[in-house]
């Protein structure tokens, strides 16, 4: 990945705020919110992930990218809408079923740790740019040079059908 | 220690001298091992951005526990109020690619202050006690105190009142019960792949198995020369995410302290659907006894069945529950000639409280064979986890 959404929203500065515009009034339009990005450290060696691999990584149920590196995952705390689309949408949980199966996880020995957590988008991305193996989610908007932008089911944030929003 | 141990010297050989000296003397004493300490402690990792800074050992602690009341009408376990189990899970990762988990429980022994020596008030009890190695997904390689992998609730649950919905674990896997090796002590290989979307897991594993005394592992070694050995296989399979279903296999050769032995070969097999609207778990063992030396072969069964439903209304708080289990024990078992048959309804309400406390409600009736008379009784739990 050469070109994130931001950097062209940077790059086209007269034309950011209509593009953005564009972009979020088809998920306005059915009460859905900004378009959540998974991004990962550059070195990292996928691409893209469907929403079934994605759940397995949320759920620590794959632990390691292809290359053998440790994924790493963080997430919003709480109340952040970049939790509440990982874990209702795509892990199909309540913020208890989700905290409940970590808990889980953890006693019974699957995995050493839970999620990290993250306080803002932009300690979000700064972790990820500086963690190898690391994954998470923030808003399309939030996303800077030094990430890695994943496909999830083929489709990038901003194309038609991306299903994390 | 080393702090105090110089300290006190320092102070009586400058009594009479100036507070303010006397003062500033014990503080200089009392920081100097400290900075020694740090001085000879040794650089290893220079340091590193925020991102990568990762320390080892990085130990973790969580904790279960549970207060319990119950009330029966023949007497069959404790009664009034009881306090459950206090079990303290600990994690530490070694390295990016070794962590060692251990569980440590303490137990109320219904025989505290009698026998000589006199008996303590809890007993302490390595439940677990791991060092894995982690190559990748697909392999996972461990020595320790296991919760022998042929039993789903066994390796979901463990000692965490708190994660399973009901008060009780199923009789078949009772802790201290005979009827599967609850625990197990040797080496396990495990790990899963995709399977195009099956998710396959595998488990191998070799140990000491059941010890003379049969609802004990050998801890301290094994009961004779022959090692028992497990595999395991589940699913999770992507298409019907909520589903997970596998079996198992046991073989183990059992010395009782009569020194008479027998093989025993376990199968077992589940299906749990893990959403909680609803929540389903299907569970059967299998158990062969043969006694060395005869053809005589034995096969014992036990199953449950257990549903719940997290309720929409009431903020998703309460989720009744319903399960049904049976043993069925072969009458010419004679090692398991003191195992009890079974079979158990158990009707119940789980409130959780917050996030990390459950209170828990149930009653039960079961029977223990024909001439046995039949048993009911009210069960109470508060279950949290910290």
């Amino acid at each position: 990945m050469t070109i994130t959404r931001r950097d062209f929203l940077r790059s086209a500065a007269p034309l950011a705020g209509v593009a953005g515009l564009l972009v979020s009034m088809p998920a306005a339009a059915f009460g859905q919110g900004p378009e959540i990005a998974v991004i990962v450290h550059p070195d990292v060696p996928v691409d893209n992930l469907t929403i079934a691999e994605l759940r397995r990584i949320l759920l620590g149920d794959r632990e390691f990218w292809t290359s053998g590196m440790r994924v790493a995952l963080y997430l919003r705390a709480p109340v952040a809408r970049e939790r509440d689309v990982a874990i209702k949408d795509v892990c199909q949980m309540t913020e208890a079923q989700f905290r409940q199966h970590w808990i889980a996880k953890v006693f019974r020995a699957d995995t050493p740790s839970g999620p990290r957590i993250v306080y803002s988008g932009q300690m979000a991305v700064d972790q990820v740019s500086r963690t190898p193996g690391a994954i998470t989610f923030v808003e399309a908007s939030a996303v800077v040079k030094g990430v890695k932008v994943l496909k999830i089911e083929g489709k990038t944030p901003g194309q038609s059908g991306y299903r994390v929003r | 220690m080393t702090a105090h141990r110089r300290a006190g010297p320092g102070l009586s050989r400058r009594r009479g001298s100036t507070p303010g000296l006397a003062i500033g003397t014990v503080l200089l004493l009392l920081t100097l091992p400290l900075r020694a300490v740090a001085q000879g402690t040794p650089q290893h990792d220079p340091p590193q951005p925020p991102g990568e800074q990762r320390e080892y050992p990085s130990l973790r602690l969580v904790g279960f526990a549970d207060v319990d009341f119950s009330g029966t009408s023949h007497r069959e376990g404790p009664r009034g109020f009881s306090l459950g189990q206090l079990a303290l899970h600990l994690t530490s990762e070694l390295s990016p690619r070794v962590t060692f988990f251990g569980e440590i429980s303490f137990t109320a022994r219904t025989d505290a202050g009698t026998g000589d020596p006199t008996a303590a008030g809890f007993n302490t009890e390595v439940e677990r006690l791991i060092l894995r190695f982690d190559q990748s997904d697909r392999l996972k390689v461990s020595f320790g105190r296991y919760h022998t992998p042929i039993n789903f609730w066994n390796t979901a649950f463990h000692h965490g009142q708190w994660l399973q919905t009901t008060i009780a674990r199923p009789e078949m896997i009772q802790f201290g019960g005979r009827f599967l090796p609850v625990h197990f002590i040797g080496g396990l290989v495990e790990g899963s792949v995709p399977a195009g979307g099956w998710n396959l897991n595998y488990k191998g594993g070799v140990g000491n198995g059941r010890a003379s005394v049969i609802s004990r592992a050998g801890d301290a070694g094994d009961s004779n020369g022959n090692r028992a050995w497990l595999l395991n296989g589940f699913s999770k399979p992507d298409r019907v995410f909520g589903l997970e279903f596998g079996g198992s296999y046991y073989d183990d050769l059992v010395t009782l302290s009569s020194g008479s032995e027998f093989r025993e070969r376990i199968v077992a097999g589940y299906a749990a659907w893990l959403k909680e609207d609803p929540e389903l778990i299907f569970e059967y063992a299998g158990v062969r006894h043969r006694e060395q030396g005869t053809d005589v072969v034995n096969w014992n069964h036990g199953y449950y069945i257990q549903a719940a439903y997290r309720l929409p209304q009431f903020k998703r708080l309460l989720k009744p529950y319903y399960r049904f289990e049976h043993i069925d024990i072969a009458d010419g078992d004679a090692m398991f000639a003191t195992v009890p048959e079974l079979d158990m309804h158990t009707v119940g309400l789980r409130y959780d409280a917050s996030l990390f406390a459950a209170i828990k409600g149930e009653y039960r009736t079961w029977t223990r064979g024909e001439l046995v008379p039949r048993n009911h009784g009210g069960f109470f739990q508060v279950a949290f986890t910290f």
